[in-house]
């Protein structure tokens, strides 16, 4: 017990008994491996982040206020996390309070006539979409998939996901905002914070959206977000979502106004243009390179398993012998499955009649394997609840992405060969070690509108390995370690393999102040990052969040 | 197996959170989105199965001691399956419910107890009943009931009751008039009478490993050297035990529950109704009837990999998803009377919430049993049913002390007893 019994009492008033723990096999259950999800700066071998001081269980807004004014006291740091995705929510330092925001779980409004939806921390993309759709909306989901916060996504965290196309990213959809600063005041963004509603980030009222997020979010470490507005989109199908079949294969059969394509391209270039063609058109509602994450030699035996509730893993080498399996890979290598919503009949036939147009200015086709009933079922629901996001730990547990961040269809596609095949024909390499799963090199997935209304694709070669073997994970490191090296060689920088070493070292906890003040010195806007420093003083004076805030502390 | 082995699911565990939900395809509301119960009622992630994991490694890996909390997060689990359910939507490697049992055997066997588990298990070595009752009084049930009794006569079918539908006087008449339904229609069936001794389901359940072996040893004996080839039974628990526990002992019986003989013989015309019955209700799917109630498939083998780094398994290992559990049956026996309605709730099949009474949580835990009982039946007044229907003493008895506890006037019956009331 790292708290003294006085402080933990001090707490305990606060939350009550059954809120509150510090037992050390509880306090285990809140550490992460950094071995596993979207760590973005391993994986390391059965290294964990820290142990906290204890965990609570806040049950609102005010008891939210009690503890964070309670750590200033006693200079505490604490660590906020809703659903616990990753790293990002997990303490960087010991004896960090952690606040477990599982209690704040209500959908407190749902406006259908302004298109917003009021929601606390615990509020999952999966119950948030189920219930606008009983009225006609929808929620954007992001990209970690249905069983995450939303109002993570939309405060501390990036949030795009696949609608992005449509829906935009959850820093877009952010409207009023109840925040508890880092020194326990209690502050409403935006029209929350003027007393007219949650409709608007920007005010009137205190047009904080900026500062309390940017644009990549500070990741839990400057206070906590106990409500947040998010905007909601028009939906033209069934109230409830119907799902059929038997687990995990489960399928949707929809209205004919909403379809699902996998399009497949000729060549690489053929696969930007269609991008841009797209973003051009408006046409589209959720657009996606999503099954590609399974590896461009696997993802058609994987669909196969996925969508047959009767085959396992096991049938995996029986199926890549598999004649239709092999023209379904060739078929779907430079490929992205789109949705199309159809407001009205007409609007529809209309985009459906576009995207004919655009495969037949690119060359590009609708993948036929992927429009057999069963596989067409399940992708159409796949793609629209993103309930099994969580696929990509499906062959050994591990995952983490490498190669591309954001840019525009050029990015992966430039060059000649095209950047997207030499850093397959690099991966492949690699697979041949044994350590990741050799699935073919391009296991590349990403958005395909990364940000609203298009003008962004993502490349995250997904890299899949065995967090419970050693020569596994230290082997996928040594490859990422390679990637990074391999990309500032070409000159197109280091990718997602390091994204989170400027907050995260390999023993877990904060990265070394040198090596921070590198990073943000060899960055394009140093200033920034100084710019932030006089921000956290000023907001948070005691400075009790964490590295995840982005700060240079050198001499200006 | 042992907790060990399971290290590897431990590291392997994605940390996903999809154990704490209903398959997230299947949500259609946030009211009845939630499918452990466990975290449901305790709040911290340690109480899901991601968080057993942790709790787990941090123990074998000498990190944490036994403690209360750790006991109360081991135990105050019923072992309803629906984490094994959701974790299985990604993934084809990992076996929660199997290391949620051996965590239980682990701090059974280091004496880490509760006393309320501890004084059900005495009486369980001692009178052979999960029910704190002596085991004088087991076949008082059938006292009067014109079927044959096993120890005098021979029976193609051995109708078992179970510990609750033995003891539990409001419970008794369903099983009564499930031997009857099925003597009258034609199926040669005796009882052990006062014979019977507990199935060990739910000692296995709550932990205690030897004690189900003892259990399985007595009960099967006696069966074999009576000759008996099929059992049937009304109790979910039981038919769980049976079907699932058993045959990796060596124990193979055909056993069925009596949903499924009751569908088969309405669908072969030997049972046929002359009554209406103009009733609205809804059906909760029992855990080890459902999820839990998948056919046993024997096997023996060794994870290897493939391409790398997949992990697999040689031979091909039968996967437990809950897909082939017992759910149509009884829903069309009650589609099958005439004039009654079937509604669904929202979480049903292999995501059905579980009724809180499984895994010692009911003799442990009777705020959080009956919590888990109060959700279920709020669930099932949303569907505007006037009856709740289930094919389980434990479910029937659990659910109906819940009602009575909030007063409601939401009715419960068996499967079985809409079928009497409706010939």
């Amino acid at each position: 017990m790292t708290l003294s019994k006085e402080v933990y009492r001090l707490f305990e008033d606060i939350v009550g008994t059954d809120n509150i723990t510090d037992d050390p096999a509880v306090l285990d259950s809140y550490r992460y491996p950094l071995s596993h999800t979207a760590i973005h700066m391993g994986p390391y071998y059965r290294v964990y982040t820290p142990r906290g001081a204890a965990v609570l269980l806040p049950g609102s807004t005010e008891e939210v206020q009690a503890i964070v004014r309670l750590c200033n006291k006693h200079r505490i740091r604490f660590k906020p996390s809703s659903t616990f995705w990753s790293a990002w929510g997990y303490p960087l330092e010991d004896d960090t309070i952690q606040l477990d925001m599982r209690r704040m779980d209500k959908i407190l409004e749902i406006d259908d006539k302004n298109n917003y939806a009021v929601v606390e921390p615990h509020v999952i993309g999966a119950t948030l979409q189920a219930e606008a759709m009983k009225v006609g909306l929808n929620t954007h989901m992001h990209g970690p998939g249905s069983s995450c916060s939303c109002l993570a996504s939309a405060t501390a965290l990036g949030g795009l996901g696949p609608d992005t196309l449509y829906m935009g990213h959850h820093n877009e959809n952010m409207l009023g905002t109840e925040w508890v600063m880092p020194d326990g005041e209690i502050l409403r963004v935006g029209t929350a914070g003027s007393g007219l509603g949650w409709f608007c980030a920007d005010g009137p009222g205190p047009s904080l959206k900026g500062l309390v997020r940017g644009m990549t979010g500070t990741n839990g470490s400057m206070g906590v977000f106990t409500k947040v507005a998010l905007k909601l989109y028009p939906w033209p199908g069934p109230a409830t979502l119907p799902a059929v079949g038997s687990p995990p294969a489960y399928k949707t059969e929809l209205p004919d106004n909403i379809r699902v394509y996998t399009l497949g391209f000729p060549s690489w270039k053929a696969w930007a243009d269609s991008c841009y063609l797209v973003w051009d058109s408006g046409i589209g509602y959720i657009a996606h390179r999503q099954f590609s994450m399974f590896g461009r030699d696997l993802k058609g035996a994987m669909v196969r398993i996925l969508s047959d509730p009767s085959k396992t893993l096991s049938d995996i080498e029986e199926l890549l012998e598999d004649l239709e399996v092999q023209k379904l890979n060739k078929d779907m290598e430079r490929d992205y499955q789109i949705v199309l919503a159809g407001m009205t009949p007409r609007d529809i036939e209309w985009q459906d009649r576009v995207l004919d147009k655009i495969l037949e200015e690119t060359g590009g086709w609708k993948v036929a394997g992927m429009m057999e009933p069963d596989l067409y079922n399940w992708s159409l629901l796949y793609m629209i609840r993103l309930g099994h996001k969580n696929l990509n730990l499906v062959y050994g547990g591990g995952y983490d992405g490498c190669f591309g961040l954001g840019g525009t269809p050029d990015y992966g596609t430039s060059d000649e060969p095209p950047r997207v095949e030499q850093a397959t024909a690099f991966k492949v390499e690699w697979e041949k070690k044994g350590n990741i799963v050799a699935s073919g090199g391009d296991a590349m997935m990403g958005g395909i509108g990364g940000m609203g209304g298009g003008g962004m694709t993502i490349w995250e070669n997904f890299t899949h390995f065995d967090p419970h073997n050693k020569e596994s994970t230290e082997g996928t490191l040594e490859f990422f370690n390679a990637v990074s090296k391999f990309g500032v060689e070409k000159g197109w920088g280091p990718g997602m393999e390091k994204m989170n070493e400027y907050a995260r070292w390999s023993d877990g906890k904060t990265t070394p102040k040198d090596v921070r003040d590198k990073i943000f010195l060899g960055s394009a806007q140093p200033e920034a990052f100084r710019y932030q420093r006089k921000i956290r003083e000023v907001f948070n004076p005691n400075d009790l969040g964490d590295a995840y805030y982005r700060t240079l502390d050198d001499p200006e | 197996m042992a907790l060990e082995d399971y290290k590897a699911d431990m590291e392997r565990c994605s940390q996903c959170s999809y154990c704490k939900w209903i398959p997230l395809d299947h949500v259609k509301s946030w009211r009845f989105a939630k499918g452990c119960p466990s975290i449901g009622y305790s709040n911290f992630l340690s109480y899901s199965a991601r968080g057993r994991y942790a709790v787990a490694l941090s123990l074998i890996n000498g990190q944490s001691t036994y403690t209360e909390k750790v006991k109360d997060i081991v135990y105050k689990c019923t072992t309803c399956g629906l984490c094994d359910v959701s974790d299985k939507i990604c993934r084809y490697n990992l076996e929660p419910l199997e290391m949620i049992h051996e965590l239980k055997f682990k701090l059974v066997e280091d004496g880490q107890l509760l006393p309320q588990n501890t004084a059900v298990i005495e009486n369980l070595r001692s009178q052979d009943n999960m029910m704190m009752e002596t085991k004088d009084g087991r076949g008082d049930w059938a006292e009067g009931l014109d079927v044959k009794r096993i120890a005098d006569e021979k029976a193609e079918v051995l109708f078992f009751a179970g510990c609750r539908f033995s003891y539990d006087k409001e419970l008794r008449e369903t099983a009564r008039t499930a031997v009857t339904l099925l003597k009258d229609a034609g199926v040669d069936i005796g009882v052990m009478g006062k014979d019977e001794t507990c199935c060990g389901g739910r000692a296995y359940d709550m932990g205690y490993k030897a004690e189900f072996l003892k259990c399985a040893e007595n009960t099967a004996g006696v069966w074999k050297a009576a000759g008996i080839k099929t059992i049937v039974t009304s109790c979910a628990d039981c038919y769980h035990a049976f079907s699932r526990l058993y045959p990796p002992l060596g124990e193979n019986f055909e056993v069925l529950h009596t949903v499924q003989y009751l569908d088969r013989l309405i669908k072969e015309g030997k049972i046929k109704f002359t009554r209406t019955l103009p009733l609205r209700v809804t059906y909760h799917d029992p855990c080890h009837l459902g999820r839990r109630g998948e056919p046993y498939v024997p096997w023996e083998g060794k994870e290897k990999k493939v391409k790398g780094q997949i992990v697999v398994y040689e031979p091909r290992k039968p996967r437990y998803n809950g897909a082939w559990g017992v759910y149509d049956p009884p829903r069309d026996v009650l589609r099958s009377i005439p004039g009654l309605e079937l509604v669904e709730m929202e979480r049903i099949r292999e995501y059905a919430w579980c009724c809180g009474a499984g895994g010692g949580a009911r003799e442990a835990f009777p705020k959080f049993s009956n919590w888990t009982a109060n959700e279920r039946i709020e669930e099932a007044e949303s569907t505007g049913a006037e009856v709740l229907v289930s094919a389980c003493g434990w479910c029937e008895r659990n659910l109906a002390d819940a009602i009575k506890n909030a007063g409601n006037g939401m009715k419960i019956y068996d499967v079985v007893d809409l079928v009497k009331q409706a010939i």
